[in-house]
């Protein structure tokens, strides 16, 4: 019999004690896994996300409110920016490509954002277009849309399908339901892994189209004329790719000074999102979760200790039968090994499991797709550091045996 | 097979105030011999028994088992070569609990013959010999006292160590089953040719085998000096 099928008995012989202990490196491990690998994956996400658009411009407000509503279609928008401006910053030579987005509406609370049809030849970081039509074909007229793969999951709406949009960005009860404007879907796209999987994209002219004729009802009640066709046409914001990154400042400090409205870089507000609200919350979770796992660790050289010592006697018999010391700690040293490696493998699958079971709601509430199984470096170099602190946990019951001599320990009683 | 010359080892850990000596000037033991060791609780038969196994080592004087000077051994050496000589039996069985039967011979052939391949085999073979063919798979809990003891019994044959040594084996059983282990014990060592110590204070069993030693006065007081009694019969 092997010292490992030996230790294995001794392991199982005291199920009980075996169970909580590896429960506790089992839950410290899945903790660190999963705050980690969350870390990890949503920054990844976020810059994903952010990486698509070199620069955003928007009306007066916040700058991460404007990168928020545009890109990752969560907050409210800042304010509008003249259409003007657009086919300015479309003409600008330093811009690659530039589409404006109209908020205004929102169907089961998916966005219908208003966009133009060039839209969808935006280039991924390689110069490859970065949507492709998984079924249908882009939007020619007013009315017609294409839907993002998300909202087709979750919708039911397929190519040919008709629906009316509700008023407002989020989904409320009672909503006001635009009935004399039904929109056709004549596409859906292929997954992205971005916030742009949970849009509609449409025509702008067909959102100026619905709001101005909501105004003009609106006035008539009120008993106020609308000056038609005197009211400038305006975006929510515009989004663009620059013919080099290092535009950026440059560009976003222009349009700042030029107009009325602000223009910020995505990347750079997420960074500062991240680091200045997400990064202090994941660095207390991962304080929390190191304090777990140095709580584990102790379990296992308090199990393993007083394992030892109620095994005194059994280490005796094993060195009365011709055991060298180094076997009788080896024993000792291997339980404890797998113990805490046990846990650890636990823990990464508890961990791990947790967030593949979590990822779909983040999906569904922030649109962030995110891998649950992949593991990173931070992440290796923690199990690394767990399996280091329970191998330094199991060492010092396995010396307190190496040293033992079992004259005394044979007169113990079974 | 076994020789001790001038050998003294002061007992009581540390506290030099409680200390006693143990002391012995001569005892030899010749390979095939059936050697009873008695006297008063206290008076050294055990710690002579522990002597011979190398469980303890001596102060002073010389220990030889089978040729081999045990003083020459470094803790390693003498661990396996008590494996390797020594099939021990004790008064408290000294199973291991998470093991069946089986499992605890062959973990003794593990350490003590250095064996590999095959510990199964024989140590179904050795426990049929004592007459538990039947209970292989059983944990120590689960065997009577007697069958516990001739587990150990088995353990303490499986490995061919020619050195068979019993701490009053029988004291923990009824007098019948004592005395069935004990038959047990002498008729194994008897059949396979191995030198047998065995401490008891059963008198009746130890005039049984073919040579007593007698410990008392093995143990003294500090400044007790006399010569131990180590009559034989």
């Amino acid at each position: 019999m092997s010292l490992l099928a030996m230790a294995l008995r001794y392991l199982r012989f005291r199920w009980l004690v075996t169970l909580l202990t590896v429960a506790g490196v089992a839950l410290g491990a899945a903790l660190v896994c999963a705050v980690l690998t969350l870390r990890h994956e949503s920054e990844r996400a976020l810059s994903r996300d952010a990486g698509l658009f070199d620069l955003v411009a928007g009306g007066k407000g916040s700058p991460l409110q404007l990168v928020l509503s545009s890109v990752y279609h969560l907050d409210a928008p800042t304010g509008n920016v003249p259409y003007s401006e657009y086919e300015r910053i479309r003409r600008d030579r330093r811009v690659r490509w530039a589409a404006p987005f109209g908020l205004g509406d929102n169907y089961e609370g998916f966005r219908i954002v208003g966009t133009e049809r060039h839209f969808f030849e935006l280039p991924d970081r390689a110069g490859e277009p970065f949507f492709h039509f998984e079924r249908g074909r882009a939007f020619e007229d007013r009315f017609e849309v294409v839907l993002g793969s998300r909202v087709a999951a979750a919708t039911g709406l397929d190519v040919g399908s008709t629906f009316f949009g509700t008023h407002g960005l989020v989904n409320v009860p009672g909503g006001e339901v635009h009935r004399d404007f039904p929109y056709t879907v004549t596409g859906v796209l292929e997954s992205t892994g971005t916030a742009q999987d949970r849009a509609i994209f449409g025509t702008l002219a067909s959102v100026w189209e619905i709001h101005e004729t909501e105004d003009r009802l609106h006035s008539a009640i009120q008993g106020t004329a609308l000056l038609g066709g005197q009211k400038e046409r305006e975006a929510t914001s515009v989004l663009m790719r620059l013919e080099t990154p290092g535009l950026r400042l440059l560009m976003a400090d222009e349009i700042r000074e030029r107009s009325d409205g602000i223009a910020a870089v995505p990347i750079n507000e997420i960074l500062r999102f991240q680091r200045g609200v997400i990064g202090p919350v994941q660095r207390s979770l991962l304080a929390i979760a190191a304090a777990v796992v140095a709580v584990a660790c102790l379990t296992v050289l308090t199990t393993l200790h007083q394992a030892g010592e109620r095994r005194r006697r059994d280490v005796a018999i094993l060195r009365n039968l011709g055991a060298v010391r180094l076997e009788v700690a080896a024993l000792v040293f291997i339980e404890g090994v797998l113990l805490t490696g046990t846990g650890i493998l636990l823990g990464l699958l508890l961990g791990h499991g947790g967030l593949a079971l979590g990822s779909a709601t983040v999906r569904e509430a922030t649109g962030l797709v995110l891998d649950p199984w992949h593991v990173t470096r931070p992440e290796l170099l923690a199990v690394l550091a767990m399996a280091l602190c329970g191998s330094l946990a199991s060492l010092l019951p396995a010396i307190t045996s190496y040293r033992r001599t079992p004259i005394a320990d044979l007169q113990l009683t079974d | 097979m076994i020789s001790l010359h001038g050998v003294s080892l002061r007992l009581g850990g540390g506290n030099r105030a409680a200390a006693v000596q143990f002391s012995l000037s001569r005892f030899e033991v010749a390979e095939g011999e059936a050697v009873a060791l008695t006297g008063p609780s206290g008076c050294g038969k055990s710690t002579l028994l522990n002597l011979i196994a190398g469980l303890r080592r001596a102060d002073e004087g010389r220990v030889e088992v089978d040729g081999v000077d045990l003083a020459s051994l470094s803790s390693e050496r003498l661990d396996r070569f008590r494996g390797g000589h020594c099939g021990m039996v004790h008064q408290t069985f000294h199973l291991l609990g998470p093991f069946t039967a089986v499992e605890n011979v062959a973990v003794g052939l593990r350490f003590g013959a250095r064996r590999r391949r095959g510990n199964r085999a024989r140590a179904e073979e050795v426990l049929d010999r004592v007459g538990l063919g039947d209970r292989l798979g059983a944990r120590p809990h689960e065997l009577s006292v007697g069958e516990r003891q001739r587990v150990a019994i088995a353990r303490a044959l499986a490995g061919d160590a020619p050195l068979l040594l019993a701490d009053e084996p029988t004291g923990s059983l009824d007098p019948e089953t004592g005395r069935e282990v004990f038959a047990l014990l002498r008729r194994v060592a008897q059949e396979d040719g191995r030198t047998f110590l065995m401490v008891t204070h059963d008198l009746a069993l130890a005039a049984e085998l073919p040579r007593t030693f007698d410990c008392s006065g093995l143990v003294r007081s500090s400044g007790d000096v006399q010569e131990p009694a180590g009559a034989t019969s």
